[in-house]
């Protein structure tokens, strides 16, 4: 039963929100002062009219309070945002996501009953997720089919103190740290053990600092513990994600819109410049130029949409529908390295104008060149997928930190 | 085949890579990262090299200049480049236009202009042809008179009447004189009915407007330049009126190509490479991953060697026009050059982006690099400056 149909709702999200990013994004994210890669403020406002209009809680299940979109629906949701933002769609995404995970599957009925009436009422209650540490490598370069090093574990640690958790490290590159009411941090709980701790952003010992807007999405920060303590009812022993090759590739969601924005601009240009006597989209370079950002657009969405559907309908790998594979991962490669020579051909398209600073195209080429350094990188990627495709697996302990 | 440099060569080669360790490098950063693109310009720089003759090497020697080969020149902005692109061709724009006095202005034109340049540190030269719906049009005209840069001039006994504009002039902010095209036959194709004058800075009439803010060679000063029946004396004009495209004619240069200006920007980006190559070799050298130094693991070579292989194959590129124009052989390479050298200079500061960031290092530099890169895509490596440089292999 091969479907490329969307659902009714699905559509009907889809054209909601490119409707709102037209009306409510657009024209605030296109003035010259956003268009600056090294300060740009979040646009808040936009921001809490599309928490009004659900896409906070988007993922969230219908009888928790959200709207219960699978995750295609979310990644459709998150590219027509990008086009308008990519710092709105980045936070939206991880609040959405994080608050399906937490309140739907991680927390006990006794944590939801703290955290989710809050989180509820609140329109700038958002999650953010910390996860990533300063100088801690994931090394799959010097790993690659050998067991991981024995320091995998994560420097950031809780310690057991009486009816608390004291926390001691530091994370970065979490999004949404600047504006999120309560963070889920990776660590080392005990002996040898992982877990996930809920800090809430008032809490002693939690310091919070932004991060420069031009090497990341999504009002980005870092985080410091020192002797943070939470109560012991804050830890979540539950893996947060079970596998990033098989995650609902929101990233490159993202990514896409960036690549449709910088298509429509250069589109609309190409058929309004006139050189050589006519629009330029009539000369065969430009045309063919676009046609291949197209291509490079399509394809890339192609894999993005099937990792997603993929996501929502694990039962797709068991039965050989899907083949065996980190989808996700193999989506974030192509369409990476594809958005981004798209977006640096549509601004080619506009001469000098592609690079200036109070014009949109040098912002999405530099958009799209985070995503293209998001993560350890596409070099890491490709030996996550070697591993897959040669069925390498890890001893137990170092395979469970390994697919994080 | 011998490429051997001579001492003179070398000589100033190794002065251009003196200046651009202590002098350029070190403020390369700082005025990138400045918000405001009037404000990243810097004087002393100017002043600095000026003395040391990187503003007048190209300046024949009878003319009291330096007099170097294109080899030389080359080296040079190479050198250069390697502590920051903008400002190598901050320099080399007045090597591109001091090749034009010497070849195309009359005598009295030359003690006129040529004399104030050579006497001042601070004299820089522009050239001003795209304006706001005229960019590609002036590279690849058509025969419509409609196409093409609009910037009027009109006759008025010894002076010309000049009205219009002209936009991402090149040190539109800071230079002295600008060689400026204008339309003095509005009936006639772009290249029968232009004519080239030679207008000062405080030419009455003439205003500068914004400088762009642009998001690479932020150090270079691109502007807007404003004529509101701004007078040029009859005299300014370069060669023969409505014969603005004798400037490639009088230069030796038959095949219709830029004969300085498309080897300016293949050197300059190959010293941006050597940049690249030489940051990415020593932070792979350096940086260690589980203990060991990056440069052990096989995508890291592989990445290095891309880099690398390309950047040698682009200096042998350079290296070759550059003779080829010192021996007065013409031929479609120049153009080949510069479009070859825009793909080179991305894909070698996009690896070296890639080494620092795979590694979770959010290294400036290696950002700025990339952001300098992508200007070669509208001068050296679009469609149309690629269909130029094939047009002249089909003459």
């Amino acid at each position: 039963m091969y479907n490329l149909h969307l659902s009714p709702e699905q559509l009907q999200s889809r054209d909601t929100v490119r409707e709102f990013v037209a009306q409510e994004i657009k024209p605030l994210a296109l003035k010259a002062e956003r268009l600056e890669p090294r300060a740009r403020p979040l646009l808040v406002e936009a921001l809490d009219k599309a928490s009004q209009i659900g896409l906070r809680t988007l993922a969230l299940p219908e009888e928790a309070g959200g709207a219960g979109a699978d995750n295609l629906t979310c990644c459709i949701v998150t590219e027509e945002l990008a086009v308008g933002d990519p710092d709105i769609a980045a936070v939206l995404a991880q609040t959405s996501t994080l608050a399906h995970a937490l309140f739907d599957r991680l927390m006990t009925q006794e944590q939801c009953a703290r955290f989710l009436p809050a989180f509820l009422a609140e329109q700038r209650y958002h999650l953010a997720l910390a996860e990533h540490e300063p100088d801690r490598d994931t090394a799959l370069g010097i790993n690659y089919h050998r067991p991981q090093a024995s320091d995998a574990r994560f420097a950031t640690a809780a310690v057991r103190a009486g009816d608390t958790w004291i926390i001691n490290g530091r994370k970065d590159r979490v999004v949404g740290a600047s504006l999120a009411a309560l963070f889920a941090v990776r660590a080392s709980v005990g002996e040898d053990g992982a877990g996930t701790l809920l800090v809430p952003r008032d809490t002693p010992g939690l310091g919070i600092t932004r991060s420069e807007t031009s090497w990341h999405h999504g009002a980005c920060g870092a985080l410091t513990f020192e002797n943070c303590g939470v109560p012991a009812e804050n830890l979540l022993t539950a893996p947060l994600f079970a596998d990033a090759g098989r995650a609902i590739p929101l990233d490159q969601a993202l990514n896409l819109g960036i690549g449709r924005a910088a298509y429509e601009a250069a589109f609309d240009y190409a058929q309004l410049r006139v050189q050589g006597g006519r629009p330029i989209i009539e000369h065969q370079a430009i045309g063919a130029k676009l046609a291949e950002i197209a291509i490079r657009l399509e394809v890339a969405r192609a894999a993005i949409w099937q990792a997603a559907w993929a996501s929502d309908h694990p039962d797709a790998f068991a039965d050989r529908s899907l083949p065996d594979l980190p989808l996700t991962t193999i989506a974030a490669v192509f369409a990476s390295e594809a958005i981004y020579r798209a977006v640096k051909d549509a601004a080619e398209c506009f001469g000098a104008m592609g690079v200036m600073r109070d014009m949109p195209l040098q912002k999405y080429v530099h958009d799209a060149r985070i995503c293209l350094h998001a993560g350890a990188g596409n070099s890491e990627a490709k030996l996550r997928i070697a591993e897959a495709l040669a069925r390498y697996r890890r001893p137990a302990g170092a395979a469970a930190l390994a697919a994080e | 085949m011998d490429f051997t440099l001579s001492n003179e060569q070398r000589a100033w080669q190794m002065t251009a890579r003196k200046f651009a360790e202590e002098e350029i490098r070190p403020t390369s950063l700082e005025r990138d990262e400045i918000d405001d693109p009037r404000e990243t310009f810097d004087w002393e720089i100017i002043k600095k090299g000026s003395k040391l003759g990187f503003r007048t090497l190209a300046v024949p020697k009878e003319w009291g200049g330096h007099g170097t080969d294109f080899v030389t020149q080359a080296l040079v902005m190479a050198e250069l480049a390697k502590g920051d692109s903008a400002i190598s061709k901050t320099f080399s724009q007045c090597w591109k236009w001091s090749h034009l006095i010497a070849a195309a202005c009359s005598e009295e034109q030359k003690r006129r202009f040529l004399q104030p340049f050579l006497e001042d540190d601070t004299f820089l030269l522009g050239k001003g042809i795209s304006e706001p719906s005229a960019g590609s049009d002036n590279r690849l005209p058509p025969d419509d008179p409609k196409a093409g840069l609009k910037l009027r001039a009109e006759r008025h006994g010894d002076e010309w009447i000049l009205n219009g504009e002209k936009c991402f002039i090149a040190n539109a902010s800071v230079g002295k004189l600008f060689f400026i095209d204008a339309r003095t036959d509005p009936n006639a194709p772009l290249r029968q009915g232009t004519t080239m004058f030679l207008v000062p800075r405080d030419t009455p009439g003439l205003r500068i407007g914004k400088v762009f803010n642009k998001s690479g060679w932020r150090f270079y000063q691109n502007g807007e330049m404003i004529f509101e029946n701004a007078r040029v004396p009859h005299a300014n004009v370069v060669g023969a009126v409505n014969g603005s495209d004798m400037k490639t004619h009088a230069a030796g240069d038959r095949t219709g190509g830029d004969l300085f200006g498309d080897l300016e920007l293949a050197a300059n980006a190959l010293g941006v490479c050597d940049d690249a190559c030489a940051m990415a070799l020593a932070f792979a050298r350096t940086k260690t991953q589980g203990g060991r130094p990056l440069f052990e693991q096989q995508l890291i070579q592989l990445k290095l060697n891309r880099m690398h292989l390309l950047t040698e194959a682009l200096r042998a590129f350079v290296m070759r026009v550059a003779w080829e124009h010192d021996h007065k052989v013409r031929s479609a390479n120049a153009g080949l050059c510069m479009n070859f050298s825009t793909d080179v200079i991305q894909e070698a500061t996009e690896i070296n982006l890639d080494l620092h960031a795979g590694a979770g290092v959010s290294d400036r530099r290696a950002d700025k690099l990339v952001r300098d890169a992508i200007i070669w895509s509208h001068l050296a490596g679009d469609s149309v400056q690629r269909m130029k440089a094939t047009r002249r292999l089909g003459k």
